[in-house]
């Protein structure tokens, strides 16, 4: 009895695993940007679903290759202000202004380990 | 002038509106208000006095007097906190604080604006170096105590016995027990680690990247906490009031 739950429990388990990434793959899924501060939540879902297509932004904006704009030194919020990054549209005209809903994408240490703490677990159980 | 005479004249006045008055105009209107407060408590100059309040949040008494030089205080932008916890990095690093403890730390609240629809507030909290310290009146070997110049509530590790009774005492959860230390250990606004150095800045204040924590001197007008609170265009408040601590650390937008 105990054996046929756990082995419900990992086929569960697996079913999760291996869906994720593949949901990843058709929009680029959530972005956690950790530099130069922690957290910045960025969901393409939200993004495409406003009518938005991947031209918009990759490339000119943000290179495809993740990682690329927090290693360029400039990805700040003075940035922000001066049009560049999530700034070009984000500017109070086509979308809210930068320096308004902080929290909106903000999610913080808090939020950061909120999202990633359950994923860290599976991988560990994994 | 009578109270009689005072109220019919009060009552005579005409409503001039305050949206073209000068800012000038305002301030001497409002410590008109709190002269009449402290005069006459009745009648309709209640309604005078609710309206001071309101512009003014915290409550009067917290601002009139500073026994202190320097009156060191803390105002906290909650609308600018991004939850980054460069703050509490620096705080540990500058004040030993080990990673069960905390010296500062900030909440969380999520504020239902839709159905599955929230904004978050992160709330920087830390000790609030209350001018009326519950922590420092229950303290029953004086081990918590209340600078006499500037008016930091501090701790004297060797005279704490470890009773946790200032920890009940607080309202502001600011206090926890330090195992190396084996006495209570708390934020001194960087005392010892930085302001006896020449620092200007607490170690929080001069960590926060978005210009969240402004402290200063509450009692000198050239210093950005006392035109912030003494602001009658700007909503200043403090945490749990009704705890009558009176504390230092005040909180507003934007």
């Amino acid at each position: 009895m105990r054996n046929w739950i756990l082995g419900l429990l990992i086929l569960g388990l697996m079913g999760v695993l291996g869906s994720w990434p593949a949901m990843a793959e058709d929009d680029g899924g959530e972005v956690i940007f950790t530099r130069p501060i922690k957290a910045v939540i960025f969901s393409h879902e939200r993004h495409v679903n406003m009518g938005l297509s991947c031209d918009d932004c990759h490339e000119g904006l943000f290179e495809m290759a993740a990682g690329t704009a927090e290693e360029s030194g400039d990805f700040t919020m003075k940035s922000l202000y001066e049009g560049k990054y999530c700034g070009a549209c984000h500017n109070g005209e086509m979308a809210f202004a930068s320096n308004t809903k902080c929290t909106s994408c903000h999610i913080g240490v808090r939020g950061y380990n909120r999202l990633m703490g359950p994923k860290l677990e599976a991988h560990e159980h994994h | 002038m009578g109270f009689k005479k005072f109220s019919s004249w009060l009552e005579a006045l005409q409503n001039e509106g305050t949206e073209h008055l000068p800012s000038e105009e305002r301030r001497r209107f409002l410590k008109m208000g709190f002269l009449v407060t402290g005069v006459f408590a009745s009648g309709s100059l209640l309604s005078l006095v609710s309206k001071v309040n309101k512009v003014y949040g915290a409550p009067e008494v917290y601002r009139r007097s500073y026994p202190y030089r320097p009156h060191y205080s803390m105002v906290l932008k909650i609308d600018q906190c991004v939850d980054c916890e460069r703050c509490k990095e620096a705080c540990a690093k500058t004040n030993h604080v080990p990673s069960y403890g905390w010296r500062t730390n900030i909440l969380e609240r999520r504020i239902p604006v839709a159905p599955d629809e929230y904004v978050t507030e992160f709330i920087p909290v830390l000790c609030n170096h209350c001018n009326v310290p519950p922590c420092v009146r229950v303290c029953p070997t004086k081990a918590t105590y209340k600078d006499k110049k500037t008016g930091i509530v501090i701790m004297n590790y060797k005279k704490c016995i470890g009773c946790k009774t200032c920890m009940e005492a607080c309202p502001y959860n600011a206090r926890y027990f330090n195992e190396e230390k084996r006495a209570i250990d708390k934020c001194n606004f960087c005392y010892d680690t930085r302001l006896s150095k020449g620092e200007k800045l607490t170690a929080c204040a001069a960590a926060c990247p978005a210009g969240v924590r402004i402290f200063g001197d509450l009692s000198n007008p050239e210093s950005q906490v006392y035109q912030m609170v003494h602001n009658p265009e700007r909503v200043v408040w403090v945490l749990r009031p009704g705890a009558g601590a009176k504390p230092n650390v005040f909180y507003t937008k934007g």
